[in-house]
C-alpha cells in the first residue's frame, strides 16, 4: 500500500514513489527546488486541509519531518 | 476544477508534451516584479481548456526593464506569442514609496520614475510584434496602506489613485498593449484572500493560490479573445426567464416582474441584457406562446426594461426552439455559433445541445439571485478591442431591418437601384486594423480560406512590400456599414497569391465581389504580377464560396481547389469595364478611393 504523503510528493517532484524515502530532501532530490517547495506547501495544505505557518514551513526539510509536523497538527500523513 | 485539479492537468500536459515533443501552437512568456511561477499551471490549464496547445516559460524575477529593452535575449527564447509583465510598486520603487508615506510631496518623483517604465513598455512594444500584455498594480501590500484608513489620515490610497490612474492612462495611448488590472482581481477576490503574507516571506510571492488561480483565468479570456471572437447574439426563452410564471396562464399581471424578488431578479436580469446590448450584443426571442400575449407584455407591463425594439428578432410560435433558433442564425444572417441560448428549461436546453451543438447554452439557475449576473461572469462577450463598428451594431441591424422590408415590396433590381450603392476599396492603414483582424477571425461563411491571424501579424503583412492588405467599406441610403470586407495579397515573383480573402454575409449580392475582385486584381498589376492565384480551403462554414473563383473565370489547377487567373487577357478588362470607370485605379496604393459600382444585372444569382 502505497503512502499518501509519499504519492503526493511523487507526484509534485515527478519521482516514482519508490524511489523517495523519510530521508528524501532538497540536497538529494534536484527536482525538490524552491518552486517545488512552493507547490509541495500548497498540495499539502490542500490535500491534508491544514494551514502551515512559516516555522513549519521551514521546518519541512525532508519527507520524514513533513510527516512529523503533519502528525504534530494531528493529522494522519 | 479545483485548483489542484488544475494543476495536476498541466504538469500532465508538460511531461507529455516533453516526452512527445508534440507542436505547441502558442508561447506565453510571464515575468514580474514578484515570483509569478505559481501562475504558470492556472494559467496554462485554462489555455487547455480553451483548445490551445500552450508553452509557457517564466522569465527571471524582477527584470522587467531588461525584458522590455531585450526581450529575446533576457527570455531566451525569440519564438513568444504573448508577454506578460506583472509589477508592484512596492516592488519596484519601494524607497520611493516609503518616502512617499511621509512627504507626499515626493509623488511626483516616483511618476517620473513611472515614466521611464511607460516607455520601457513602450520600447518592448516595438520590438516584440506578438500579443502584449502588462498588469496594473496592486494596492500595495504593505502595512501602511490600510485600506480602511478614510479622508485626511489616508496617504495611502491617494498615492495608489495617483499612480495608477497615472498607468492607465499612459499605457493606455500606447497602442495594442492589453491592461490586466490585478487591482480588479484584488476586489474580486478579496484582499485578505488575495495575500499570503507567508509565501511572500518564504518565496517573495506574495499570493494565495486562489488569486493566482483567478488570474490565470482572467489572462487565459484576454489571450483568447484575441483569437476567438465574441458571441454576437443572446436568443432568449420569456416565460421563467425573462419573467417568472407562465403569461399564457398567470396573465399580464400574474407574471413575476417588479422590484421586489422574485419578479426583481428578473428585472435586473433584463437590465444587464440592455447593458449587453448597448455594447453591440443582438437580443432575440424564442418563446412557445401566443405572440398576443408576449406583446401585450412587451407593450403594457410598467416594470418591463426591454422593450420591443430591442429585440431584434422574435420567433413566438409553438414549433420547436431548435427551429427558432436556426432561424434566428438565418435572419441576422450570423453563424449558429455566435448565438448564446438562455432557457429555463432543462428539455429545451438539453434539445438544442444535442442538435445545434455550436449554439453555447446557458440553464437559468435554480438559485435566482443569480439570474441578473448569469451572463456578466463568462467569456462569451470578450473582445480584444471594441471597435467602432461593435457600437455601431444594433443601430445596423434595425437599418438591416428596413433594408429586407424594402427588398420584400420590389424586385431585385430595382432594390439594387434605390440602395444608392458606395463601395470603397482601399489599402488598410494603422486605424484600421483592429477592425480588419477582427473580421479575418470571426468571418466563416464567406471566407475562402480561413486564415486566422492576430493584429500584430496582420500589421507586419500590411507594412511589407511584398504584401498587400485590402479592406473595403460599404454605405447605402439606409446606412454606414462600415468596414465589411478584407483581403490580404502576397507577391510571389509574377504570382500574386491571394491569401486572405472574406467579407461580412449582410454585404452579398450586391456588388461588393466584384468590387473585391477587381481591385484585387488591380493591385495584383501594381504589384507588377501576370497572374492571381487563390485557394479555397472548405470547411463545414464556408460553402457558399466554393464556386467564387469559378464564378469570376479562374481556371482550376491541378486535383486542389487552386484557381488561377491570368490578368493580363480578357477578364481584368470584363471586370472592370463591368464596373465601369468608377473602379479607380491603384494609381496611389495609399489612396482611399470611392469605388461607385453599377447595379449587377437582374439575369446574375444572388450570391446567398
Amino acid at each position: 500500500m502505497s503512502d499518501a504523503l509519499i504519492q503526493l510528493f511523487a507526484e509534485i517532484l515527478q519521482i516514482d514513489p519508490t524511489d523517495l524515502n523519510e530521508d528524501s530532501s532538497p540536497d538529494n532530490l534536484k527536482q525538490w527546488d524552491s518552486l517545488a517547495s512552493m507547490e509541495l506547501v500548497a498540495a499539502i495544505e490542500e490535500k491534508f486541509k491544514v494551514k502551515l505557518s512559516t516555522k513549519e514551513i521551514m521546518k519541512m526539510s525532508t519527507i520524514g519531518r513533513a510527516r512529523k509536523v503533519l502528525q504534530g497538527k494531528s493529522v494522519a500523513a | 476544477m479545483t485548483g489542484s485539479d488544475l494543476r495536476r492537468r498541466w504538469r500532465e500536459y508538460k511531461a507529455e508534451q516533453e516526452q512527445s515533443g508534440a507542436e505547441v501552437d502558442i508561447r506565453v512568456a510571464l515575468a514580474g516584479s514578484m515570483t509569478v511561477e505559481p501562475l504558470e499551471p492556472y494559467l496554462g490549464a485554462q489555455l487547455l481548456r480553451r483548445n490551445f496547445k500552450p508553452s509557457i516559460i517564466t522569465g527571471p524575477f524582477n527584470q522587467l526593464r531588461q525584458i522590455c529593452s531585450d526581450p529575446h535575449s533576457t527570455l531566451g527564447r525569440d519564438d513568444i506569442n504573448v508577454i506578460v509583465l506583472l509589477w508592484r510598486i512596492e516592488d519596484l520603487f519601494p524607497d520611493m514609496l516609503m518616502h512617499c508615506l511621509r512627504f507626499p510631496r515626493t509623488l511626483g518623483d516616483l511618476t517620473q520614475e513611472l515614466r521611464e517604465l511607460v516607455d520601457a513598455v513602450s520600447e518592448l512594444r516595438k520590438s516584440f510584434s506578438g500579443t502584449l500584455i502588462v498588469s496594473t498594480p496592486p494596492y500595495p501590500s504593505w502595512p501602511e496602506f490600510n485600506v480602511l484608513e478614510v479622508g485626511q489620515e489616508s496617504f495611502g490610497m491617494a498615492i495608489f489613485n495617483t499612480i495608477s490612474q497615472f498607468w492607465t492612462e499612459q499605457i493606455g495611448k500606447l497602442e495594442r498593449v492589453r491592461l490586466l488590472s490585478l487591482q480588479g482581481l484584488f476586489l474580486k477576490v478579496g484582499i485578505d484572500q488575495a495575500q499570503d503574507v507567508r509565501k511572500w516571506m518564504l518565496y517573495r510571492q506574495p499570493y494565495s493560490e486562489y488569486f493566482w488561480l483567478e488570474t490565470g483565468r482572467m489572462l487565459a479570456r484576454m489571450i483568447a479573445a484575441e483569437k476567438i471572437g465574441p458571441k454576437k447574439c443572446v436568443v432568449l426563452d420569456l416565460d421563467n426567464t425573462l419573467w417568472g410564471g407562465i403569461v399564457g396562464e398567470d396573465g399580464l399581471q400574474g407574471i413575476q416582474l417588479s422590484e421586489e424578488f422574485p419578479g426583481k431578479a428578473y428585472r435586473d436580469f433584463q437590465r444587464y441584457l440592455l447593458y449587453l446590448k448597448s455594447k453591440g450584443v443582438l437580443l432575440a426571442v424564442a418563446s412557445k406562446n401566443n405572440p398576443d400575449d408576449v406583446f401585450e407584455v412587451f407593450d403594457k407591463h410598467d416594470a418591463m426594461i426591454l422593450s420591443r425594439k430591442d429585440i431584434s428578432v422574435f420567433e413566438i410560435h409553438w414549433e420547436s426552439k431548435v427551429e427558432s433558433i436556426k432561424r434566428v442564425a438565418g435572419k441576422l444572417n450570423i453563424g449558429l455559433d455566435s448565438l448564446v441560448f438562455v432557457d429555463d428549461n432543462p428539455k429545451e436546453i438539453g434539445e438544442v445541445m444535442e442538435r445545434l451543438p455550436e449554439v453555447s447554452c446557458v440553464m437559468v439557475p435554480d438559485e435566482l439571485a443569480h439570474l441578473p449576473g448569469l451572463l456578466a461572469d463568462t467569456e462569451f462577450f470578450d473582445v480584444a478591442e471594441v471597435t467602432d463598428e461593435d457600437r455601431r451594431r444594433s443601430e445596423m441591424m434595425a437599418v438591416e431591418v428596413l433594408r429586407k422590408q424594402s427588398q420584400e415590396t420590389m424586385s431585385e433590381e430595382e432594390f439594387r437601384k434605390s440602395l444608392g450603392l458606395e463601395i470603397k476599396v482601399f489599402k488598410v492603414e494603422k486605424q484600421h486594423l483592429t477592425r480588419v483582424t477582427q473580421l479575418i477571425n470571426k468571418t466563416n461563411q464567406f471566407n475562402l480560406t480561413t486564415i486566422r491571424r492576430t493584429q500584430d501579424e496582420v500589421e507586419v503583412l500590411a507594412n511589407s512590400k511584398d504584401s498587400l492588405v485590402l479592406a473595403m467599406n460599404i454605405k447605402d441610403k439606409y446606412g454606414d456599414y462600415g468596414l465589411v470586407g478584407a483581403a490580404i495579397l502576397m507577391r510571389q515573383n509574377r504570382t500574386c497569391v491571394i491569401d486572405t480573402l472574406l467579407m461580412s454575409c449582410r454585404v452579398l449580392g450586391r456588388g461588393a465581389e466584384e468590387a473585391l475582385i477587381a481591385k484585387i486584381t488591380e493591385a495584383a498589376k501594381m504589384l507588377d504580377c501576370d497572374e492571381l492565384s487563390g485557394k479555397y480551403i472548405p470547411t463545414p462554414k464556408n460553402p457558399m464560396v466554393r464556386d467564387l473563383y469559378s464564378r469570376f473565370n479562374f481556371s482550376r489547377v491541378g486535383e486542389q481547389d487552386e484557381w488561377i487567373l491570368d490578368i493580363r487577357t480578357q477578364f481584368f478588362d470584363q471586370i472592370t469595364t463591368k464596373a465601369t470607370e468608377q473602379v479607380m485605379l491603384f494609381e496611389n496604393p495609399v489612396g482611399d478611393h470611392d469605388v461607385h459600382l453599377l447595379p449587377r444585372s437582374s439575369g446574375e444569382r444572388r450570391a446567398r
